[in-house]
């Protein structure tokens, strides 16, 4: 029983950080079909930029992450008009390879600004140590991981849900060419989506730090565990994505404690099986 | 004869690179090699639009599978690749009658998993691939029991584009007979071939397993030129370089898979040279230049060019 | 191209290469292969750190002869891409002697080149014991694993420790370093009650750690290779509050290298490692190294691959000192010359050619400047490489 919940503890604060980092891709993915390989370089970016603000600034963790994350944000809305507007229209292929181009440039722009150490973040006073749960203990850096996840998803259901940019995003992302013929602003909802899902992600990076260090190589080395949330959840599904970033959390975690000798073969296994039954994703469209 | 015009072109290239970069023939023989595995990619990404990033799955195996056979087996290279490009087929094939069923992010998902788990079971069985130490005590014996495997690399390169010869003229073959016609409106579209009695799944897995033969006969020639293998074959980065190089050159045509794994590798090597920490930024700016002034690839530069000076005019 | 014809080119540039030339102020070269990009890039950067120390120390000439450096990237664990820069700083640049290669596959795969070419070799920091038996021609300037996991395998079971969960990553060093460490635990009577091996590309290393204390053992012990995944390893021990427990973690020092070292947090204070080196070894020699280091590059830390190189430029100096172009010389002089290094006393065993060296338990402390540092508690004197295969 122990167990159990030491696995589900673990999983949930791990999918947690996955969903984070990888809704935004999804989001982006199924709205503007544009395979954003550069994704994970905000999650970079955003570490980076509040390692650099502590480091050597010494602005304290919080002021620092929102500072990281709005210098994100105000980045990401002339990369989208600039270097992402001219590939919509453009086939997958010339997107994989203009968003690897620009996560190429980041990676080199980080390592010659910052070098190639890892970048840590240390975290403030109140997330240090660990919390009794009784049956176990837990980083209380996991309970804050928790909690921010769930405003996130909190957050972007009711801005889906409940207000019109919602509506017109839905719109947007279930039938393109209806909305903007509707009079829907698509292309504003294009940049305001990709600097919220670029936001997420360096939120994602920055509270993510503990589990996925950050470095300048960071958008490569973890490319493909973000597109698997992707994969699995379903594309342009926030719901999805949360599912499939809990699953795989879950899943992975349930296999290091379980049979860790087998733990990468487990989670690719579990994926091929996944897609296998479901190839549109858990909750994507046929 | 037209045809046979790329070919000769193809030779020239070879010959004159041959004898204007005697130093760096272990380089080039890398970018032969290179040229086979990406224009395996291409025949599934180009001609029959089936976007896969697990190459390496196959390369790796092709690999490990010649070297294997060079250790315990017999030396012969012209046997290992043989022997390299069957285990490419056979992982193909076996893989395609799953991953052949899905397109899409899926498919691209699905093939990555596929590399990665050969990854793991390479670093598993150590006792036969030499794990992490990668499986070294490859000596070949020579080409065709006549011609050594050399310091300079001579043979090596020698052979390695007779390879790249045979294999481009038997894909060309390929796509022009009618299995590969009938592969290039799989690409256009799936549901018309459907309709018109194509069995397209087959298809799928039957050209999957010719890519498999292709990318495993690239693998054992790393592997025979390297004398060592090791898991970084399997890397996801061996598949998303390909996919790269391909991209850059232009798919659908062979000759954009030559073009591209060219350019990209030596554009890779001058400015890794010139400076080893931040050549990273000019393959970036390379990469975003190509897609945003020719997103067909470099092989449509010439048509590109030609249109702007129309304009011009 | 027949046999003999090949041969002969083969032989022109290896006469090429080893020619003795008398002339001054010529100019010997040096290939230096190493990932300079990449996930490994930090390899390159600690490297050219301690080189460009060693410069300033030392200079660019010995006994009239220019030194030149040529560098190639060769990313990752990549023979095939080793293998070709290797091959082309042979031929093309014609370089006298070669040094760096971080991994094992990448060293083993240039063996054959540099038995052909006859080019002195010196190892920087790639750590299996096989890699010198492979060829005459590596000298190692770094360690081997067995070198370090033992001899703290010998601390543990002195200071208190009886009982040890291992937890390693799955591949080849971590394996060879799990199973060096348990025979010698073992065979001091201590018991290893669980062996945990961990996937090389994990993330979160909580479920291992939490695995581990279910155990309730007196301490884990670890060896995952320098870098993020021992990075979050350590955070993982530190958040989950094992200390408290009164689980101890010890291992090699790739898991808190001092490129990562102030990160750990005050948390890590109390972590046990054994290594060759550290940035806080107490010594006027190594005090003038890592001062020169700041001066140079303000950021830097000094770590194992900062030792691995300078020591390896002092091995190439005296080469060069001794045989300029001449290889053999060079070799013959520096194989079982013994010489101080920050580190600490080094001899060239001409058994292993890899050097004899002190081993240090260090532990995680503040040091006098307020950062944390590895303090030096014991050493163990002049390790030979253990592991080496013996025929």
């Amino acid at each position: 029983m122990n167990l159990i919940l030491s696995i589900i503890t673990d999983g949930v604060a791990f999918g947690m950080i996955l969903f984070m980092i990888s809704v935004g891709l999804s989001v982006t993915m199924g709205l503007m079909r544009v395979v954003n390989l550069a994704h994970g370089g905000f999650a970079m970016l955003g570490g980076a930029l509040t390692h650099w603000a502590m480091m050597q600034m010494g602005i304290p963790f919080l002021p620092s992450a929102v500072l990281a994350i709005l210098a994100v944000v105000v980045l990401s809305v002339p990369m989208e008009r600039v270097l992402y507007r001219p590939i919509y229209k453009m086939g997958e292929l010339p997107q994989v390879l203009a968003t690897i181009g620009i996560t190429f440039i980041m990676i080199a722009a980080i390592s010659f600004w910052l070098g190639a150490t890892l970048m840590p973040i240390p975290l403030p006073a109140v997330m240090q140590g660990s919390v009794d749960l009784g049956f176990r203990t837990l980083p209380t850096q996991r309970i804050y991981v928790v909690v921010v996840g769930l405003i996130v998803i909190g957050g972007l259901f009711f801005l889906t849900e409940r207000t019109r940019f919602g509506i017109r995003l839905r719109a947007a992302v279930d039938h393109p060419g209806t909305a903007s013929c509707l009079g829907i602003d698509t292309s504003r909802i294009f940049s305001l989506t990709f600097a919220l899902g670029a936001g997420l992600a360096a939120l994602g990076g920055i509270m993510g730090a503990e589990l996925l260090p950050i470095d300048a190589y960071y958008p490569l080395r973890y490319m493909v565990l973000f597109l698997t949330v992707v994969a699995v959840g379903g594309l342009g599904s926030i719901t999805g994505s949360f599912l499939a970033a809990m699953a795989l959390g879950i899943l992975d975690t349930a296999a290091r404690y379980q049979f860790p000798e087998f733990g990468t073969i487990f989670f690719y296994v579990a994926m091929i099986v996944i897609l296998g039954l479901r190839p549109q994703g858990l909750l994507g469209k046929a | 004869m037209k045809s046979l015009l790329p070919f000769a072109l193809m030779a020239l290239v070879a010959v004159v690179a041959f004898y204007a970069f005697p130093y760096n023939l272990a380089f080039l023989t890398r970018v032969v090699i290179t040229m086979i595995l990406v224009l395996s990619l291409d025949l599934l990404i180009g001609v029959t639009g089936i976007d896969t990033l697990g190459q390496a799955a196959l390369y790796g195996t092709g690999a490990y599978a010649a070297g294997l056979f060079a250790v315990h087996v017999w030396a012969d290279p012209v046997a290992g690749l043989l022997v390299g490009g069957l285990a490419g087929a056979v992982v193909a094939f076996v893989s395609g009658l799953l991953l052949m069923r899905t397109h899409g992010l899926t498919l691209l998902m699905l093939t990555i998993a596929v590399a990665e788990v050969f990854q793991e079971l390479a670093n598993k069985l150590d006792w036969l691939t030499g794990g992490a130490d990668g499986l070294g005590g490859i000596t070949m014996n020579p080409v065709f029991g006549t011609w050594q495997f050399d310091f300079i690399g001579q043979t090596g390169y020698i052979y390695a584009v007779c390879v790249l010869f045979i294999v481009t003229a038997i894909l060309k073959v390929v796509i022009g007979s009618p299995f590969g016609l009938s592969l290039r409106g799989i690409k256009d579209s799936p549901a018309r071939m459907r309709a018109i009695g194509t069995p397209v799944g087959r298809r799928r897995v039957a050209v999957y397993t010719l890519a498999g033969a292709v990318a495993g006969i690239a693998g054992a020639l790393a592997a025979q030129s390297t004398a060592l293998v090791s898991l970084s074959v399997y890397d996801f980065q061996v598949s998303a370089e390909a996919m790269i190089m391909l991209i850059l050159g232009g798919t659908g045509r062979l000759w954009g898979a030559l073009i591209g794994t060219a350019v990209f590798m030596a554009v890779h090597e001058v400015a890794a040279s010139v400076d080893p920490f931040n050549w990273l930024f000019i393959i970036g700016f390379l990469v975003l230049a190509v897609v945003y002034a020719v997103p067909r690839g470099l092989i449509g530069l010439p048509e590109e060019i030609r249109r702007m000076v129309g304009r011009l005019k | 191209m027949n046999k003999t014809n090949a041969w002969k080119l083969a032989l022109a540039t290896a006469v090429a290469v080893g020619a003795t030339q008398v002339a001054r102020a010529d100019t010997i070269k040096i290939g230096v292969v190493a990932p300079f990009s990449g996930p490994f890039a930090i390899y390159g950067t600690q490297f050219k750190n301690a080189m460009d120390v060693w410069e300033a120390q030392h200079g660019k000439s010995v006994a009239g002869h220019k030194v030149e450096f040529i560098f190639k990237d060769s990313g990752g664990p990549n023979p095939s891409a080793a293998r070709t820069a290797t091959q082309e700083l042979l031929i093309k640049d014609r370089v006298n002697y070669l040094a760096g290669y971080v991994f094992t596959p990448n060293a083993l795969a240039i063996a054959p080149l540099i038995n052909q070419s006859h080019t002195p070799t010196v190892i920087w920091n790639a750590a299996t014991s096989v890699i010198n038996a492979k060829s005459k021609y590596f000298l190692r300037t770094s360690m081997t694993l067995p070198q370090v996991s033992a001899p703290l395998a010998d601390w543990a079971y002195a200071n208190g420790i009886k009982t040890v969960v291992t937890a390693v990553t799955d591949y080849g060093p971590g394996i060879d370093a799990q199973k060096a460490f348990a025979k010698e635990f073992e065979a001091k009577g201590g018991k290893i009650l669980d062996d945990i091996r961990m996937p090389i590309k994990t993330t979160d290393f909580g479920p291992f750690i939490q695995r581990a204390k279910t155990d309730k053992p007196n301490a884990i012990f670890s060896f995952i290779p320098a870098g993020p995944p021992a990075f979050s390893f350590v955070k993982a021990y530190t958040d989950n509050g094992l200390k408290a427990d009164g689980i101890k973690l010890i291992g090699t020092g790739d898991i808190d290298d001092e490129t990562t070292l102030q990160g750990l947090g005050d948390a890590s204070i109390g972590i046990i490692t054994s290594q060759h080196y550290s940035q806080a070894h107490p010594s006027k020699m190594n005090q003038e190294f890592v001062a020169e280091l700041k001066k140079l590059h303000p950021d830097a830390v000094a770590n194992f691959a900062s030792v691995g190189a300078y020591d390896g430029m002092h091995v190439l100096y005296r080469m060069i000192e001794a045989g300029g172009k001449d290889g053999a010389k060079g070799m013959k002089a520096v194989i079982g010359s013994s010489w101080e290094s920050p580190r600490g006393p080094l001899t060239l065993d001409p058994k292993t050619r890899t050097v004899t060296q002190n081993m240090y338990i260090r532990e995680i402390t503040k040091g006098p400047d307020g950062k944390l540092e590895n303090k030096e508690i014991e050493t163990i004197k002049n390790v030979p490489d253990v592991g080496y295969p013996t025929k």
